[in-house]
């Protein structure tokens, strides 16, 4: 059972300059919360974004990883909330 | 792992060889689906019905769309994991929910709840 801090270093060590923000909100090591910030993310759709996301996990997600809540964005739209 | 560059040669050297795109052969479920959001303007694919979601995330996408009184078609695929199988093929979206607007795929709940959250829901939808 993977947990956030598995999770968050999988997708920074995956995704060139990306940093993670990871949370099990359910405590179960199965529903996961990241927020993804990353250079790679440049120029491309929130859907493009979210795929190579779920990329780093392959068929994991939707299976070990039942949920894997995304935000996304560049190093130059960080949002405050 | 995929084996499918070390299999053995047929014995017999009559037989054809096999389909290159069997993966592609005709796929009921596939087309019905692919056919199912191309006729659709807004469809959503989800865990249980619009009155009854089974899962939270497909809750939160049918209340979005609901707030905005959109009309939508909504596909349950809990009934046959083929049809999960299938959508994600088609999708190359990993989970449920998945909106379709005009044909393509909008996103997923987070990607759809952040829209809504911008006023960018109520644009794509028109």
């Amino acid at each position: 059972m993977p947990s956030a801090e598995d999770i968050k270093q999988r997708i920074e060590a995956a995704i060139a300059g990306a940093h993670a923000d990871v949370e099990d909100y359910t405590g179960g090591g199965d529903h996961f919360r990241a927020t993804v910030t990353a250079p790679a993310f440049e120029g491309l759709s929130r859907i493009e974004q979210h795929r190579l996301v779920y990329a780093v996990f392959g068929s994991e997600v939707g299976a070990a990883i039942h949920a894997l809540a995304l935000k996304t964005q560049t190093p130059s739209k960080i949002q405050t909330n | 792992m995929s084996a499918s560059q070390f299999q053995p040669l047929p014995m017999s050297s009559n037989e054809p060889a096999p389909a290159p795109a069997a993966s592609e052969a005709p796929n009921p479920i596939r087309e019905a689906i692919a056919q199912a959001i191309e006729e659709h303007k807004v469809i959503l694919f989800m865990k249980g019905t619009p009155e009854a979601p089974a899962c939270g995330f497909s809750a939160r996408t049918v209340a979005a769309l609901q707030s905005l009184d959109t009309p939508f078609a909504a596909v349950d695929v809990l009934p046959d994991p083929r049809i999960r199988q299938e959508l994600s093929a088609i999708s190359n979206w990993p989970t449920i929910p998945q909106l379709f607007v005009g044909g393509e795929l909008l996103g997923g709940c987070d990607i759809v709840i952040e829209m809504y959250e911008s006023g960018e829901l109520a644009q794509a939808l028109l």
